[in-house]
């Protein structure tokens, strides 16, 4: 690792920022010239483009005011690098865009188009789910009409709210794209304005670092383009960044200054929290009466929790400082509607009108798990609201935009991760349930009649619980239409499957799925002279192989595991008898463990079958030998078996 | 159709009303109190009542068009929130833009048996600016649940008063009771064009109207029970078939005053287009085409040689911006500097170019598949230009925004139908017919080793040719080599490549051809000293796409495709065939397509050569169901296995020698 640190006396300080600053103008001017005719191949290895400058200057000028000045040039080498090339500003009413504006050079470095602020294209930030937003963005998306070409960006922006100073620098900025210069600059006025960073991955890469007392910068130069393979940890998991965070701020006319998680916990609780749970007296009384003769605290949160789930849906509206401060308690119950901040805070509200705690939590929600950083408290992480509610020593969680899932179960959005619980007092890191391995459990049950023709009939009894129940109990609101198709492609090894009934028992209590499904099939089994030959088991067969890489380089990740567990009776047509069964094959390994067998008892075939994966970090080299195992999973899957008339 | 037809027209005259009162506020408890759509149970929402009124109004000296809607939604569901959020977009150019106003909305929820009114507050309605074009006004309903009703009428008032927007009768969720109504003023004609598979007629009157001075011609439409609008696969455009009425201005008479006539026919809009300057004045001004194109055409003669390199200059020196057009955004000269533009910079530079090299070359003007179907004479509706050029008795159309595009060989979304020649110099006007897509050939050629535990090795050899090739191009460009290797093992599923070759997939002409060796593990099974293998292994074709029980629209397979497969598998030693799949051949009617499987051995070599053919681009719904079955029995015969036992001892070895 090569970090310089610099401890530097008063007048050895101002010389050497002198000095950096010359240097800096030196090279930006010779830097001017963006050809791309000589490019090198370390840079364009694995590349659809290259950051050949990301200069960044944050001034934090006082506790209320910092700017930003952002210079971005990046070389796009094909088509698919297209995708970096995109121009976009971000801002709202507190963050100003001064200036912006696009260049774009041809192969040789010749500047070819000129793109100024009124050129850009100005639009609000909305999204499907969001009804509205104050957050716009001005953005210019070029047309190459050659490759390769490079498209520079400059803008400078300036808020009051030092609190949004930007929590990351990303020296790479994705995968398949390298580095050529990245650099970041933070100047503050005073001691006290002085962020926190945190390196991040930056072993190895020969990552400057220079630090004053009004001061702090960083640059790369010469990272690699990482190529994306499935599985693999996420791209911060693995490319060199720093994470930044202020001190001493100001957000929205609030002043702040962190030092740890509770510091935060309570600067959020006494500032955008307190008073936002009020709510008028006959909703007061509507929520008592809901639970009128219920004396056990968690009984009252299911019940308020059913209420809240049936009166009230997901729209997100976005104003002000709503970003991160719920709309009120009162207004949410008025209009019955509220994003998470809201119906969290509605919910809360409801449960504290009849003596339940409950504590606001902000988490990064998403399949992929994230954790907050327990030593890094800071505003940025996160991007959801649940409520925490504690009872018996034990959290239990609820995401209150969910109008379907059972009291305390979270499923994989916001599952076995560290989230940041804000309680009136301070806050605190804590870890949400986790559902692990053999708790993601899917039985199936069920019997099958083979006729002589090819065609099969039979039922099918399916049970989940975890994460699978969690895949699966949605089935319940689809319509006929949606649910044969979902039956159609679930069992996509059947072709002509018909759905002749289905049964769904969703008992949110046991928080257990229960699927019966009638189906038949024609063609099932292919007809040979006098023999059928069909792949017994008809109803889960493995159909995930993971991707090949001829060169697999970075490692891999099994974040949740399962279980799988089946037994199915297959009934032979009249007058047949079994001539091949497919071997017995049991299988176990790192990942796991797979087991199928089958019997013939009277007349009938019964075949087991039991498919576990554990959860796991593995290094690249494994990935073939876990490809391997699901390959031989679904090929011991589609063993045939043969019957012959006899 | 009929049959369809007919259905519709009996749930018209058998249409379930109680007394209804539609006035704005009056929601009835038996509104509230329904569970379920009565026809369409499945329904997450229904529109109970839509009323929209579209009139001329002239205040203080300008006219606008407005549109007054009132509608009524009953959710049923929680998947039915969506429609408790109201989007309305308002066109908007440099000058002038439409406007909402008079928003009332009110939410009845049945809470204790009591009817519970929440109304919309205005702060909640939101208004942002989505694009340069357009803003939008938003807002969404308070104290919605499962079994409210919700209610909302406003007015839009526009400026653009020759602009009629279409009229959407059919919704993604069933409408009980539609009622609209426009009012033009007599002597401005407008074509009213009905689209979609319902039927039904508007009635028209002419009345006095005192505030504006004149007589108009009222159209009303009164539907009822109109149902859902269901997403089907291979569909060209579901709007086309959405029921509705399109709206033109074909001509003005007013008795001593002005009498101007738009577009009626065809040729009239040809004609118009043809008028206007981007057509009438630049297509023919060459004097900017640098001395490139002189070096590129310097000695030729041959009209199509030449044509050919214009086109492929075009496509070469040219990017197009992804925006449509028919008229230019740039006009030639800026095209030609900054070597981009729209898809009129693009064709026209094309026209304007061979033109200039003495070709007779002319503009084209559609409307691509994605836009809309052209069912009736539009000038508004038209929004693509393309090249056309005539050589001796044969006719080329060029598309030059895609790179693979070629002579004849256009995206798919330009097929659609019909499209405008317009050729000023020797005023012809004319509605024409656009060429059809070409067959695209696909040869497969497989050849397999089996092995006795198995696996298959093999060679794999494909030659793709017309849209095939185009497609496989695209695919190609667009991903690195190891992504689109991953994608290839993913396609043709179970199988390893290696020594993977492709050739001309960087040009647009001609076929592409691609070679790689393959091994697949469990490529056929083993049971009981037996294997089972399908001929066609990782080539056959899995999956039904039409699973629907029944169709209305088209089914738009793109272009015609033949495969051709030819298949040589050596089976291992000590085995012998014991028995194939029988030789068939199946006919689709009206020639639509031909599916042949043929199967024959020789020695340890079994044979394999299999056509599959679907002979249209676009069929007909009425043959929907016999396509369906066609491809179900493909898959039937394509998953058929080719059985091999093993040789036994002395005795049995001997017998089989005889048997041969």
């Amino acid at each position: 690792m090569r970090v310089l640190t610099f401890q530097l006396d008063l007048p050895m300080r101002i010389y050497f920022l002198l000095f950096f600053s010359l240097v800096t103008i030196v090279l930006t001017a010779q830097e001017e010239n963006y050809q791309s005719v000589l490019l090198d191949k370390e840079l364009t290895n694995n590349a659809d483009a290259i950051l050949r400058l990301d200069e960044l200057v944050v001034d934090l000028k006082s506790r209320d005011a910092m700017t930003e000045r952002r210079k971005k040039v990046i070389t796009v080498l094909n088509k698919m690098g297209d995708r970096f090339a995109f121009c976009i500003v971000g801002y709202d009413n507190s963050r100003k865009i001064k200036n912006v504006q696009a260049l774009v050079y041809d192969v040789s470095g010749r500047q070819i188009d000129k793109i100024k602020q009124n050129k850009f294209q100005d639009v609000s930030a909305v999204d499907g789910s969001t009804l509205y937003s104050d957050s716009r963005y001005k953005y210019y998306s070029y047309t190459p009409t050659q490759y390769p070409y490079t498209v520079e960006l400059v803008y400078e922006t300036e808020t009051k709210n030092t609190g949004e100073l930007r929590s990351q620098w990303t020296f790479m900025n994705d995968f398949k794209m390298s580095t050529e210069k990245s650099k970041i600059e933070i100047n503050f006025n005073s001691p006290d304005l002085r962020p926190v960073v945190k390196e991040m991955n930056l072993d190895g890469l020969g990552i400057e670092k220079d630090e004053s007392a009004s001061s702090i910068s960083y640059r790369a130069s010469h990272l690699s383009a990482i190529h994306n393979e499935s599985m693999s940890p996420s791209f911060l998991e693995i490319a060199p960044h720093i994470k930044i965070r202020p001190v001493t701020f100001q957000y929205e006319g609030y002043e702040a200054n962190i030092s740890d998680w509770n510091d935060l916990g309570r600067w959020m609780s006494v500032n955008l929290l307190a008073g936002r749970d009020e709510l008028s007296e006959a909703t007061k009384r509507m929520a008592r009466s809901l639970v009128q003769g219920v004396d056990d605290d968690l009984e009252k949160a299911k019940i308020i929790y059913k209420y809240v789930q049936d009166n009230t849906r997901y729209i997100s509206v976005q104003v002000g400082i709503g970003g991160m401060q719920p709309i009120s308690a009162i207004e949410v119950d008025r209009v019955k509607y509220g994003d998470c901040k809201g119906l969290s805070n509605y919910t809360m509200a409801l449960l504290k009108t009849v003596g339940v705690n409950a504590y606001y939590t902000h988490v990064e929600a998403g399949h992929e798990k994230v954790d907050f950083d327990e030593d890094f408290p800071d505003l940025a992480q996160g991007n959801h609201v649940i409520l925490a509610i504690p009872y018996e020593n034990k959290y239990y969680w609820i995401d209150c935009t969910s109008q379907s899932h059972p009291f305390g179960f979270i499923g994989d959005f916001t599952d076995g991760r560290k989230v940041f619980m804000i309680k009136p007092d301070g806050g605190e890191i804590v870890t949400t349930t986790s559902y692990i391995d053999e708790q993601n459990y899917q039985g199936t049950d069920g019997n099958y009649t083979i006729n002589d023709d090819g065609s099969i009939s039979g039922s099918i009894d399916i049970q989940t619980k975890g994460i699978q129940y969690d895949n699966r109990f949605g089935l319940e609101e689809q319509s006929q239409e949606k649910i044969a198709k979902y039956y159609q492609n679930y069992w996509e090894n059947i072709n002509n499957l018909n759905i002749k009934t289905y049964h769904f028992d969703n008992n949110r209590d046991t928080i257990i799925f229960k699927e019966s499904v009638s189906v038949s099939a024609t063609n099932y089994a292919s007809k040979i002279g006098d023999r059928l030959l069909f792949v017994a088991n008809a109803f889960n067969s493995n159909k995930y192989t993971p991707k090949r890489y001829r060169n697999r380089k970075l490692p891999f990740h099994i974040q949740r595991g399962f279980l799988d567990e089946d037994e199915i009776a297959i009934k032979l047509p009249q007058g047949y008898k079994i001539e091949a069964l497919p071997e017995n094959i049991v299988i176990e390994n790192n990942f796991g463990s797979y087991s199928c067998s089958y019997e013939e008892v009277s007349g009938e075939i019964i075949y087991r079958r039991r498919f576990f994966v554990g959860n796991g970090k593995y290094s690249n080299n494994e990935y073939e030998a876990f490809r391997k195992f699901m390959k031989d999973v679904t090929k011991w899957d589609n063993s045939k078996t043969v019957i012959v008339k006899s | 159709m009929v049959r369809k037809l007919l259905i519709i027209a009996l749930i018209f005259n058998f249409s379930i009303t109680f007394a209804q009162d539609y006035e704005f506020g009056k929601v009835s408890k038996e509104e509230l109190l329904e569970k379920e759509h009565p026809l369409e149970k499945d329904a997450h929402a229904a529109i109970l009542y839509r009323n929209q009124n579209t009139y001329y109004y002239s205040g203080s000296g300008y006219a606008n068009l407005i549109t007054e809607v009132h509608e009524r939604i009953k959710i049923y569901s929680k998947d039915g929130f969506d429609y408790a959020t109201e989007v309305i977009n308002l066109y908007k150019n440099r000058t002038e833009t439409e406007s909402v106003s008079k928003i009332t909305a009110n939410t009845y929820t049945l809470e204790d048996g009591k009817v519970v009114v929440s109304k919309l507050d205005k702060n909640q309605v939101f208004e942002s600016e989505l694009s340069y074009n357009f803003n939008q006004k938003k807002f969404t309903m308070p104290n919605v649940k499962e079994g409210s009703v919700i209610e909302f009428k406003y007015k839009i008032t526009s400026p653009f008063i020759w602009n009629i927007d279409d009229f959407r009768f059919q919704h993604n969720i069933p409408v009980k009771k539609m009622i609209a109504e426009i009012r033009t003023p007599k002597g401005f004609n407008f074509k009213q064009t009905h689209k979609g598979f319902l039927f039904f007629r508007p009635k028209t009157i002419t009345k006095r109207d005192n505030r504006v001075g004149m007589d108009m011609v009222v159209s009303t439409y009164d539907l009822t029970n109109v149902p859902s609008l269901k997403e089907e696969s291979h569909v060209d455009n579901i709007n086309n078939y959405r029921a509705g009425i399109m709206f033109e201005l074909v001509s003005i008479n007013i008795p001593g005053g002005i009498n101007k006539s738009y577009a009626q026919t065809w040729e009239d809009v040809a004609k118009i287009i043809g008028n206007s300057s981007d057509y009438k004045n630049q297509l023919d001004r060459t004097g900017s085409f640098d001395d490139e194109l002189d070096v590129l055409l310097k000695d030729k003669t041959d009209k199509f040689e030449i044509t050919k390199l214009i086109f492929d200059y075009v496509k070469k020196t040219t990017e197009w911006n992804g925006i449509d057009g028919k008229y230019f955004q740039n006009g030639l000269k800026k095209t030609l500097k900054e070597k981009k533009g729209n898809v009129a910079d693009i064709n026209l530079l094309l026209v304007a170019m061979l033109r200039y090299a003495g070709v007779k070359a002319n503009p084209v003007v559609i409307s691509t598949k994605d836009n809309s179907f052209p069912f009736f004479p539009t000038l508004e509706r038209l929004n693509y230009v393309v090249a056309h050029a005539q050589i001796g008795d044969n006719q080329y159309f060029m598309d030059a925004t895609e790179e693979f595009s070629d002579l004849n060989l256009l995206p798919v979304k330009d097929y659609n139908w019909k499209g405008l020649l317009v050729d000023n110099d020797n005023m012809v006007w004319r509605h024409i017919d656009l060429i059809s897509p070409q067959k695209a050939i696909n040869n497969y050629m497989l050849k397999v080793e089996l092995l006795s535990d198995g696996t298959l090795n093999g060679n794999y050899k494909a030659r793709f040719t017309n849209h095939t090739a185009y497609d496989f191009r695209k695919d190609y460009e667009d991903k690195s080599m190891e992504e689109f290797l991953v994608d290839r093992e993913s396609r043709f599923s179970g199988i390893e490549i290696s020594n993977y070759e492709v050739k001309n997939a960087e040009t647009y002409a001609g076929p592409v051809s691609e070679a790689f060796d393959f091994n697949f593990d469990n490529g056929a099974d083993i049971v009981n000293d037996k294997i089972y293998i399908s001929p066609l292994s990782f080539l056959k074709m899995d999956e039904n796409p039409f699973k629907a029980e029944e169709r209305e629209y088209p089914i738009d397979f793109g272009y015609p495709f033949n495969n051709k497969y030819f298949v040589t598998i050596n089976i291992p030693e000590n085995f012998e065939v014991e028995s194939i799949p029988e030789t068939i051949l199946m006919k689709l009617p009206e020639n639509l397509g031909e599916f042949k499987y043929m199967m024959n051995q020789k020695g340890d070599k079994i044979q394999l050569s299999a056509n599959f053919e679907v002979n249209k681009a676009i069929i007909g719904p009425q043959n929907y169901l016999i396509l369906k079955e066609y491809f179900n029995q493909v898959i039937t015969k394509e998953v058929e296995q080719i059985v091999l036992s093993k040789i036994k001892g002395d005795e049995s070895a001997e017998s089989t020698v005889g048997g041969r």
